[in-house]
C-alpha cells in the first residue's frame, strides 16, 4: 500500500518536473530561437551571467525573475477574485490532463508491476476531454472579469472556437477508439507495437483532423483570433500581468506538451521504436536479468515517447510560424463546414471497413 | 502609391486542399532552420553557407551612407574657429525653430574675427533633421553629422550649446564633399 502511494509519487513528481520544471521555461526559450533560426536571425542571447550567454538559455531566469517581481495589477472595474481566479483555472486542468497520459509500459522492477501512468483510467481519452474543456472556463472568466471590451471579445472569439473545434476533436477520436476498441490510453498505446498499426496508418485522416483541432484547441497560430495581437491587442489576457500574465504563457505551453503527448499515444505509436517490439528489446538486454532489462527498457521507451513528444513540439512550432492567421469567418468555416463533415465521414468509412 | 489587390483568385483544387501548400511552406521554412541550424551553433561544425546579417548593435555599428542627416553640428575650421559669421540665415531656414544664435560682438581690435556667433544652440527635441539649415549655410558651418543617438533622460539637456555643437571638419570631410556636390548640381553659389 504505501510502496504503490510512494510509486505514484513518483511517477507525479517525474511528470510535474518534465512539465512544469522542464518544458513549460525551456519552450519559452526554444519558441524565440526556434523562430530566429527559421528566419535567419540569431534571437535571444543577450541574458548573461559573467559574461557567459549560453546560447540565451538565462533568459529563462530573466523572464521568470522579471515576472515574479512585475506588478500584479487589477484594473479599476474588474473583478478582483475572477480576476485572479481565471489563470489558475486555465492552468490547472492543463497540467492535470497529464494524469491519465501514460508515457511508457508496464515492466516489472522488483516482482512489482508498475504501471508508467499515475492514473489509469477506464475513460482515460474522455477524461482527457472533459478536463481540457474545463481550461475554457478560464479563458471566458479571465475575459468577463477584466472589464476590457478587447478581452471580452477575446474571451468570447475563444468560446466559440474551442466548443467549434472540440466537436471534431471528439469525433475525430471515435474512429481511434474504433479501431483500437478501448479507451485507455495504455491498450490504445499497447495495440501499437507494430510499426504499421500506427494510428496514422489505420486513420491518416483523423491524424490530420485531431492535430488541426487540437492546435486551434490550443489557440495558437494559425487560429490565434482570441489573442489576435494585431486585431485584439493580447485578447483574453490583455489585462494580466506578473505572474498571472506567466500562468497563461505557461498554461499554452504545457498545452502543447500535453497535444503532443495525446497525438503520440493515439496517432504515433506512443513508447513504441518502429520495427523493433518490446520483446526483441527484452531479448537484447537479457543478460541483466529481470529487474535490470525491465529498467533499461524502461527507460529506452520513456526516451522514445519523449522523443515523440519533442518532434510533434517542434512541427507545432514550425506550423506556428510558418502559416498567417486565419480570418476569423474562416476558422468557422474550417471548424463546422469541412472539419466536422469530414470527421462524421471518417467515422463511416472506419465502420465500414471494420465490418 | 495605392496598389491593386485582385482578392478574386482562382484557386487550383490542389490549392484549395490546403495541406499540399501547408507541406510546401513548412518544407521551406524547414529547410532554412536546418541550414541554420548548423550554421549559428557554433559546437556543431557545419556548414556555414550562409551569412548572418545580424548586428549586434551596441557593439558594432553599421556604416550609414554619407547622405544620411543625423543631428547638425557647427564645423570648426583648422585654425580652431568657428566657421560661421552668425548670419542668421540656418535660423531662419529652420521650420522648426529649433536653431538660436546670438551673434559675438568685435571689439575692433586686430587679428580678431570679424563676426562669430556669442552663443548658439540646436534644441534636439524640437529639431527635426531636415538639413534646411545645411543647405542655408554660405560658410560651411553647419552639417549634418552621422550621429543618430541622441536620447536622455532631461528633455532641457536636449538643448546643446556652442561647445556641444563644435565639431573639427576634418571629421566632416566626406560630408562637405557631399554638400558641395549637391549645392553644385543645383546651381547654387557657394
Amino acid at each position: 500500500m504505501l510502496l504503490d502511494f510512494g510509486i505514484t509519487l513518483l511517477k507525479v513528481l517525474f511528470i510535474l518536473g518534465v512539465t512544469v520544471g522542464f518544458f513549460a521555461p525551456i519552450l519559452t526559450w526554444v519558441e524565440r530561437k526556434q523562430s530566429a533560426i527559421m528566419q535567419d536571425r540569431i534571437g535571444a542571447n543577450r541574458a548573461d551571467i559573467l559574461g557567459f550567454r549560453a546560447l540565451g538559455l538565462f533568459h529563462i531566469m530573466a523572464d521568470g525573475l522579471k515576472m515574479f517581481t512585475k506588478e500584479d495589477f487589477i484594473p479599476r472595474g474588474a473583478n478582483p477574485v475572477l480576476h485572479t481566479l481565471s489563470p489558475i483555472v486555465a492552468l490547472i486542468p492543463a497540467i492535470i490532463t497529464f494524469a491519465v497520459v501514460p508515457f511508457g509500459g508496464v515492466y516489472e522492477i522488483f516482482g512489482k508491476q508498475v504501471n508508467l501512468v499515475i492514473a489509469d483510467l477506464d475513460v482515460g481519452i474522455l477524461f482527457v476531454f472533459a478536463i481540457a474543456s474545463i481550461a475554457t472556463y478560464g479563458y471566458v472568466i479571465a475575459g468577463w472579469s477584466s472589464n476590457n471590451n478587447w478581452s471580452l471579445l477575446g474571451s468570447m472569439r475563444t468560446t466559440a472556437q474551442m466548443i467549434s473545434y472540440e466537436v471534431t476533436m471528439g469525433l475525430t477520436i471515435i474512429g481511434v477508439l474504433m479501431v483500437y476498441e478501448s479507451m485507455k490510453l495504455t491498450e490504445i498505446g499497447a495495440a501499437q507495437e507494430s510499426f504499421f498499426h500506427w494510428g496514422v496508418f489505420m486513420q491518416p485522416l483523423g491524424f490530420i483532423m485531431f492535430l488541426t483541432a487540437s492546435i486551434a484547441e490550443n489557440k495558437r497560430i494559425p487560429f490565434d483570433a482570441p489573442e489576435a495581437e494585431s486585431e485584439l491587442v493580447a485578447g483574453y489576457f490583455t489585462e494580466y500581468s506578473g505572474l498571472k500574465f506567466g500562468m497563461f504563457f505557461m498554461a499554452e505551453f504545457i498545452e502543447m506538451v500535453t497535444i503532443s503527448a495525446i497525438v503520440t499515444i493515439l496517432f504515433f505509436g506512443a513508447w513504441h521504436i518502429p520495427f523493433i517490439g518490446t520483446a526483441t528489446l527484452f531479448s537484447l538486454f537479457d543478460f541483466l536479468g529481470t529487474t535490470g532489462s525491465n529498467i533499461v527498457v524502461m527507460l529506452i521507451h520513456v526516451g522514445v515517447f519523449f522523443t515523440k513528444v519533442v518532434f510533434f513540439i517542434w512541427f507545432q512550432m514550425t506550423i506556428r510560424w510558418t502559416l498567417p492567421r486565419f480570418r476569423y469567418d474562416q476558422i468557422m468555416d474550417l471548424g463546422w463546414k469541412i472539419l466536422l463533415p469530414l470527421s462524421l465521414a471518417n467515422i463511416f468509412v472506419t465502420g465500414f471497413i471494420l465490418i | 502609391m495605392a496598389y491593386y489587390v485582385n482578392r478574386n483568385v482562382k484557386l487550383t483544387f490542389w490549392e484549395k486542399i490546403y495541406i499540399p501548400e501547408i507541406i510546401r511552406g513548412m518544407i521551406i521554412t524547414s529547410r532554412h532552420f536546418f541550414s541554420n541550424l548548423f550554421g549559428f551553433i557554433p559546437f556543431l561544425a557545419g556548414k556555414k553557407d550562409r551569412k548572418i546579417f545580424t548586428v549586434y548593435y551596441p557593439e558594432e555599428m553599421v556604416e550609414y551612407p554619407i547622405a544620411y542627416r543625423g543631428r547638425p553640428v557647427l564645423a570648426i575650421n583648422e585654425k580652431g574657429n568657428f566657421n560661421c559669421v552668425a548670419c542668421g540665415l540656418c535660423e531662419a531656414a529652420c521650420p522648426a525653430y529649433c536653431i538660436d544664435i546670438t551673434p559675438g560682438c568685435n571689439s575692433g581690435k586686430q587679428n580678431e574675427l570679424e563676426r562669430f556667433p556669442d552663443k548658439f544652440s540646436i534644441d534636439y527635441a524640437i529639431c527635426i533633421f531636415c538639413g534646411n539649415c545645411e543647405e542655408a549655410c554660405p560658410e560651411e558651418a553647419i552639417f549634418m553629422s552621422n550621429d543618430c543617438e541622441i536620447s536622455m533622460l532631461d528633455r532641457r539637456k536636449m538643448k546643446y550649446n556652442k561647445e556641444q555643437l563644435s565639431t573639427p571638419i576634418s571629421e566632416l570631410k566626406d560630408r562637405v564633399e557631399f554638400v558641395r556636390n549637391m549645392n553644385a548640381k543645383w546651381n547654387f553659389r557657394n
